[in-house]
């Protein structure tokens, strides 16, 4: 397993000399220690180093990240409740994590080939999201999803959010003319009615016009907070803070997903230097993962770097 | 999963919730024989509901013909394929539902489709079963044959697509049965657009949501049939409510054509939907087909539709299809007349059961000319 990681490492270390002061560091670090311009991994855990620099939220290929450590999390399939996923899709996410007291940043490496972002039939959105417990302590609730009175929180990256942003910064056509480039259309009937064509349009829209979350979402960002208490009952958490930022290249997917370490009431808080939990999730959209047809890890241990 | 009964396949079967009817269950018969398939339906839905961003290849209501036609592609073969042998001992089908036949970790038996599925509409439009011989078209009966089939969302008493939804955002109202999706809770996960065996939920890329007909509830409530049961020109369309048999009515005219004369019947019932849309199947196709679409009830069905022209009761209920906007909830036969009733059984309206035949000299002495027969 090591040796796969060092060969798609392409970071070189800047904290190995603190890590070999370290001895509990020492201790953790149990796949091996490259000094040589090779990523330190870390297996046991997610270890989020401090920085006093700006977090890079959401610049995935910041050279800020060569000061983290990585850890391989392997994916299984979902394989919990109906409907399941029955053949694998990512089976590894190499996972870095960098923090400044305030906000940590993972930034989340999987092998994708097909780059999949606008959802039509058959095809889902590629996605990841990162999940924590609600509630400190060791008593986890269920790493899938979690359960009926310990819930989880979540921040859940997509790419065709991040697309909607990028494509209305550059001016360019919605959805449909991105997926359909050689459509056209006669007519639609609110393009006739200057006067009420917001309304209209609105109307024709019902998922928008019901103010279904996954429509309004927070602005500027591709990040969507959740909570939930097992499956099925996913729904939109009180504090909608997040960032994050994905790059497609060369059949990978790097992605930035950003979270306050204190979002605020009703959501859980990272203590920094106390050990905590996080669990990854990735879909494959061209693989048609949507919803609970994923590709997900158990609890992992994380630790917050103090000073 | 939980045993359900489905009368339709005439035993109980497994469904992912247990048995729960509504108070009333929104039902419909199509009589496919009268169908031209002008799309008139089609429009009206379209206009009404799916003329937005992203709803460009969404019909909740499309005609297409039969045998090739299909939309989406090939929704009915496809899973008629992956679903295996569907036979029946009498009226109890002996086969698997679709919820039967459910893969390891999946909820049902499901059809992925993609967007290419999408791509054509008139794919198979106006095809006969097979080519026409020279002088073939001149023979009775017809050697070649074909029908539209209208469709819309069943409204099924047991729907997969609202089984399949890992959110529960879709949802049967108790008041009428109507199956709808709940635009605020959708995420998009399209497991309701692969599960309906009818291809009936749509997923709208530019909302991210699914969509699928609702019926149009908002004129339900009030008393009045749908857009495209009101705006049908051949008047095959009728909306009331079906009881389960033992319930049924015999002056409730869905109850009646499906009940009691068997004449009306569910669109593959062997999936184990028990949609709640009926059809009065055609009466120039192979008896094989007919079973394997409708069930097999369906050469009897057709016997006692082509028995009909003697029968004042089915032909006083024919008549009233499509001749008032007004949902049928019971009627009656008095005399030459067949009278709407509605929920407290009072007159709506009342049409002759046989239009007046009038018949006048070919030629028109007054103004001297030739009549020409042009109707």
């Amino acid at each position: 397993m090591a040796n796969i990681i060092y060969k798609q490492s392409q970071v070189k270390p800047a904290t190995c000399n603190l890590l070999l002061y370290s001895p509990i560091a020492i201790l953790l670090i149990v796949s091996f220690i490259s000094c040589s311009g090779r990523s330190i991994i870390n297996t046991q855990q997610v270890v989020a180093s401090r920085i006093t620099q700006e977090l890079p939220r959401e610049d995935p290929s910041s050279p800020l990240w060569n000061q983290a450590m990585e850890h391989p999390a392997r994916l299984l399939l979902q394989d919990v409740a109906e409907p399941k996923l029955t053949e694998p899709g990512v089976e590894l996410v190499r996972v870095r994590a960098l923090h400044d007291g305030k906000w940590v940043v993972f930034r989340l490496q999987w092998e994708d080939k097909s780059q999949s972002i606008i959802p039509e039939p058959g095809a889902g959105s590629d996605s990841a999201a990162i999940q924590f417990p609600e509630k400190p302590g060791a008593d986890v609730p269920d790493a899938a999803m979690g359960e009926k009175g310990k819930g989880v929180r979540i921040w859940y990256w997509k790419s065709i959010w991040q697309d909607d942003l990028e494509r209305a910064q550059q001016g360019k056509g919605d959805r449909i003319a991105a997926l359909y480039p050689q459509a056209t259309t006669d007519h639609y009937p609110f393009n006739a009615n200057s006067a009420a064509k917001a309304e209209m349009e609105n109307r024709y829209a019902p998922a928008r016009a019901a103010g279904n979350p996954i429509t309004v979402r927070p602005a500027n960002s591709p990040v969507q907070v959740l909570m939930a208490e097992g499956f099925g009952n996913v729904s939109p958490a009180p504090v909608q803070e997040g960032a994050g930022r994905g790059l497609w290249r060369d059949g990978q997917w790097v992605v930035t997903i950003a979270r306050p370490i204190s979002p605020g009431p009703g959501m859980d808080t990272l203590e920094i230097g106390r050990k905590s939990y996080i669990a990854f999730a990735v879909w494959d959209g061209a693989a048609g993962h949507t919803g609970s047809r994923k590709m997900r890890s158990g609890w992992i241990p994380l630790m917050l770097e103090g000073q | 999963m939980a045993r359900v009964n489905n009368w339709q396949i005439g035993r109980t079967m497994s469904y992912w919730y247990s048995e729960s009817r509504p108070k009333r269950q929104f039902g419909a018969v199509f009589d496919i024989n009268k169908c031209i398939a002008c799309q008139t339906c089609t429009l009206a839905c379209k206009t009404t509901w799916t003329s937005g961003r992203g709803q460009e290849y969404m019909l909740w209501n499309n005609v297409e013909t039969k045998p090739f036609g299909s939309y989406p592609l090939g929704w009915d073969v496809q899973l008629l394929e992956k679903l295996g042998p569907q036979t029946w001992e009498g009226n109890v089908y002996t086969g698997r539902t679709i919820f039967e036949a459910a893969p390891s970790g999946e909820r049902l038996l499901t059809t992925i489709r993609t967007s290419i599925d999408y791509a054509h509409p008139n794919i198979g439009e106006d095809e006969i079963f097979g080519s026409v011989e020279r002088g073939e078209a001149l023979k009775l009966p017809q050697q070649m044959w074909m029908f539209y089939l209208a469709r819309i969302c069943n409204h099924c008493t047991y729907p997969a697509c609202l089984a399949a939804c890992p959110r529960s955002s879709i949802y049967k109202r108790p008041e009428d049965g109507i199956v709808v999706l709940d635009q605020s809770r959708c995420r998009g996960y399209q497991e309701c657009v692969n599960a309906c065996p009818y291809g009936k939920v749509y997923f709208n890329p530019a909302t991210g949501t699914s969509e699928k007909c609702i019926a149009c509830y908002p004129k339900i409530e009030q008393g009045i049939q749908p857009q495209c049961f009101v705006n049908c020109i051949g008047k095959i369309r009728l909306q009331g409510w079906i009881n389960t048999p033992d319930k049924a009515q015999e002056d409730n005219p869905v109850d009646y054509l499906v009940h009691v004369r068997k004449m009306a019947l569910p669109l593959y019932p062997q999936f184990g939907l028990e949609p709640n849309v009926y059809y009065v199947p055609p009466i120039n196709v192979p008896d094989r087909f007919l079973i394997q679409m409708f069930g097999p009830q369906a050469p009897a069905a057709v016997q006692a539709y082509r028995n009909a022209k003697e029968d004042k009761v089915l032909q006083g209920l024919f008549a009233l299809f499509g001749s008032t906007e007004r949902t049928i909830p019971y009627f009656k036969i008095a005399g030459d007349y067949a009278i709407a009733l509605d929920d407290n059984r009072r007159e709506m309206m009342r049409v002759p059961i046989y239009e007046p035949v009038h018949i006048r000299p070919a030629v028109d002495r007054l103004y001297q000319i030739m009549r020409s027969n042009t109707t």
